[in-house]
């Protein structure tokens, strides 16, 4: 239940944004696309708040954007148009060079004429050159590698975590704990490629039955719940072995899984929507009292996507430093409730510190949100 | 506090016998006020951002609002700073409407949506007050708080939640539709996350008059009938806004005291009680209003000519919050408030109450003066202030090149 399953909406979502739009009186323009032509009735163009009225005459569904025709940069678009559908799309013209990209399905794109605006303000809204799969191999192939570089240490940890428990010793199980526990926290942003195993591994006990004692709790959570719940050890041995294999079994299937290009920059912001509502809320403790542990364990894994996203970020997202800076905010007032080897439980920070804590996660996030809009991978030709 | 949690009834009882014969010698003119709203000139769609003063405050309050507490997390006074401006340009686009940017494909949409494409102004009005707190070491502002500016005090009768309780900042929207209140909450919380946290939020809703006359609180009664003139520019100068005033920074003027205090009412013992106690707790009648030795909603009480309080009881909310004496004209104060809904409390008796919220020039003469005689009046079996704060609703936002807080920050 914590794995965000949003790649299946993205399209949608994007849709609504701009089909909510209409535009003043007098800045519209009709326009019709189709195979044999791109929105060929654009002849007068004009600066300012402009809405184009984008009507699919053909039979087969297009995704229509209006670009540089310089560098393919694109200003605005509507994807999904179905035939015989008319759409708004609206935009702000600014003074340059314009035209309409269609991109039919099953065919090849068709570019419209391009038209110069010549009044109105100067700058117009921002246009972004697409992410296609090709530039996000590299990122993609970082974080891969990154991931795969953390798992002998998670392996390592969590086989210590079982043999702990086999010790029959609570306080060194308890200490095994949080090591392994973070070590996958710090993969965060792979949760949409584990698939079930993800859910095997760290689930919360919310949307089963019997709640905390349904046999469907497993992994990280339900050894935990055991351990600070004074379950006998050697009842806690099978959950403990049964993560043991699922997280050997996590990474064999990952060296063959193929990574979605399109998870990287949505992780981008969706590690700390977790973070914010499982760990900063506390919700997901089960007695450890651990949460900001993996809030700051989130942060790593929100950077190791960040990072890897980094070459393809520069030149499109104006707010990458600032998204840094609050990324950098958060990790110092998480780092701070970190004191002689114990983390504070989310219950014990004052109101103040809560609210520096949640309004600093809540200031990443709006920083981050725009890294899903833009690096999502749109077709090339 | 274990004193106050004793019904104080009976302190009324000996007032009851006299009242009824009062409530039943009145009863006879019931039903001489008719509609009074019906020729209302239309309301334009915007209320003006720009001026002297906020919004919000003598406007008389639209169907909704919410009333929210900030806790500034800005490092510093340009943080500050870039805090107010920017909840200045969010309020005057939110008030004037207009169509969000849309920023193609760089990013998520602008705007939430919920008011449709285009953003209606739907007489919405932002008023943003200061806690006392914002004036801590944080931002070097100690020396320019305004003077009666002090954390809100605990009365004799409250049981304040200290979760509901004081806050750095105020932002109260009000506007006719509720989607148009959250719309603006939403607006502002986004373009300043990070930058300040809700500390505590409480909607209100104020009904229309029923039939006619000042709307009704949720025990029943007409509320704000006594009100000062709010259209009387002349008497808010004297009341709400502060001018040259002694003793106070100049920045504080064309500003206002605002107190906000959050008050449970106890609506099912309430309805348990017979009218003729009600009234005689508020020295008013419930079916139009008029107090109790007159007719009409807006006759005024004769005081003078009832010493002992056989019409209306000393001890009555009125008389106690109002006396109208020579000696107490200085206490009068704007009133502006809300009713809240908060759900269902651990007994399963709705959490209902008052959003209470009322503006002056002095805090102590006026609000507190106020409150201080209406310690321990009978009403208070009945009502529980649980949160609030006081605040200093800044002066309003001259054009558009100035911002919220500007003479404070300068
Ligand atoms: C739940 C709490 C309260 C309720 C239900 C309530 C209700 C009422 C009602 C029904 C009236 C008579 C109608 C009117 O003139 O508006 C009234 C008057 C008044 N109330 Fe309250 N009130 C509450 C709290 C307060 C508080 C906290 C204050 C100020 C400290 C206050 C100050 C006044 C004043 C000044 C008047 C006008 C008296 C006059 O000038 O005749 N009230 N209130």
């Amino acid at each position: 239940m914590r794995r965000a399953r949003r790649t299946a909406v993205i399209a949608a979502t994007a849709l609504l944004a701009l089909a909510g739009c209409t535009g003043h009186d007098g800045g519209e323009v009709a326009l019709t696309v189709s195979r044999s032509g791109c929105a060929t009735e654009w002849h007068d163009p004009h600066g300012g708040e402009q809405t184009f009225r984008v009507h699919n005459v053909g039979i087969n569904t297009t995704e229509v954007e209006l670009v540089d025709p310089a560098n393919g940069a694109v200003y605005a678009e509507l994807e999904n148009l179905g035939p015989g559908a008319t759409r708004p799309m609206q935009v702000t013209l600014g003074r340059g060079r314009y035209a309409f990209r269609c991109l039919p399905e099953d065919t090849d794109a068709v570019t419209g004429p391009t038209v110069t605006v010549t009044d109105g303000p100067k700058r117009g809204a921002p246009a972004i050159v697409p992410v296609d799969e090709q530039v996000l191999r590299g990122p993609v192939d970082t974080y891969r590698s990154s991931v795969q570089h953390a798992f002998p240490t998670l392996r390592r940890d969590v086989r210590r975590l079982a043999a702990a428990v086999r010790s029959g010793d609570r306080a060194a199980a308890r200490r095994a704990w949080l090591p392994a526990h973070l070590d996958y926290e710090r993969l965060g942003a792979a949760y949409g490629t584990f698939g079930d195993l993800a859910d095997a591994i760290d689930r919360l006990p919310a949307g089963l039955p019997k709640g905390v004692h349904d046999p469907g709790f497993t992994g990280f959570h339900r050894i935990e719940y055991g351990l600070w719940h004074g379950e006998s050890l050697p009842a806690l041995r099978k959950p403990a072995d049964a993560l043991s294999a699922d997280v050997a079994k996590l990474v064999t299937q990952f060296r063959t899984e193929r990574v979605d290009p399109n998870d990287l920059p949505l992780r981008a912001h969706e590690i700390l929507e977790m973070t914010l509502q499982f760990e900063l809320t506390g919700e997901a403790d089960q007695g450890s009292g651990t949460t900001l542990a993996t809030a700051r364990a989130n942060v790593d894994g929100t950077v190791a996507v960040l990072d890897a996203l980094r070459p393809v970020l520069r030149s499109r997202f104006r707010g990458l430093s600032a998204a840094d800076a609050a990324l950098h905010k958060l990790r110092t007032l998480l780092d701070a409730q970190y004191r002689h080897g114990t983390w504070t439980p989310v219950d014990d920070l004052s109101a103040p510190q809560r609210r520096a804590i949640d309004g600093a996660a809540g200031e990443a996030l709006e920083r981050l949100a725009p890294i899903a809009a833009l690096a999502q991978v749109r077709r090339a030709q | 506090m274990s004193e106050s949690r004793w019904p104080r009834r009976q302190l009324l009882t000996g007032a009851i016998g006299v009242g009824a014969g009062a409530v039943a010698g009145v009863g006879a003119t019931l039903g001489s006020q008719r509609y009074a709203h019906a020729d209302e000139p239309a309301q334009p769609d915007h209320v003006e951002f720009h001026g002297a003063h906020q919004a919000g405050i003598v406007d008389a309050a639209p169907a909704r609002s919410t009333f929210v507490s900030f806790d500034v997390l800005a490092a510093d006074r340009a943080q500050l700073t870039e805090l107010l401006t920017t909840i200045t340009r969010r309020a005057r686009f939110l008030t004037a409407g207009g169509t969000p940017p849309n920023p193609g494909i760089t990013a998520p949409p602008d705007d939430s949506g919920i008011l449709g494409p285009q953003v209606p102004a739907d007489r919405l009005t932002v008023t943003v007050g200061v806690g006392a707190s914002l004036f801590d070491h944080r931002y070097g502002l100690g020396d320019r708080r305004p003077t009666h500016l002090r954390p809100m005090r605990t009365f004799p009768n409250d049981d304040l939640d200290p979760a509901w309780c004081h806050g750095d900042l105020s932002v109260q929207f009000c506007a006719p539709n509720p989607d148009t209140v959250i719309h603006a909450l939403r607006d502002v919380t986004r373009a300043t996350r990070g930058a300040m946290q809700i500390r505590w939020k409480l909607d209100g809703f104020v009904p229309p008059p029923r039939p006619s006359g000042t709307p009704r609180n949720l025990m029943g009664f007409k509320d704000g009938t006594a009100n000062p003139d709010a259209a009387d520019a002349h008497r808010m100068d004297q009341v709400v806004w502060l001018g040259r005033e002694a003793g106070e920074p100049a920045w504080t003027r064309g500003g206002s005291y605002q107190v906000v205090r959050l008050i449970r009412m106890r609506l099912e013992f309430w309805d348990r009680i017979s009218t003729a106690e009600q009234e005689l707790l508020f020295g008013r009648r419930r079916d139009n209003g008029a107090p109790l030795d007159g007719t009409h909603e807006h006759d005024a009480p004769q005081y003078a000519k009832d010493p002992v309080g056989s019409a209306i009881p000393l001890t009555s909310h009125i008389r106690r919050a109002n006396p109208r004496t020579a000696k107490t004209a200085s206490s009068i104060l704007l009133r502006r408030p809300y009713n809240y809904d908060r759900g269902v409390d651990a007994v399963g008796d709705l959490d209902m109450g008052q959003l209470f919220v009322c503006y002056q020039r002095d805090l102590a003469a006026q609000f507190e003066a106020v409150q201080t005689r209406l310690i321990d009046e009978p009403l208070v079996d009945y009502i529980t202030p649980f949160g609030g704060g006081y605040f200093f609703a800044l002066p309003g936002v001259r054009d558009d090149h100035d911002h919220y807080g500007s003479a404070l920050l300068a």
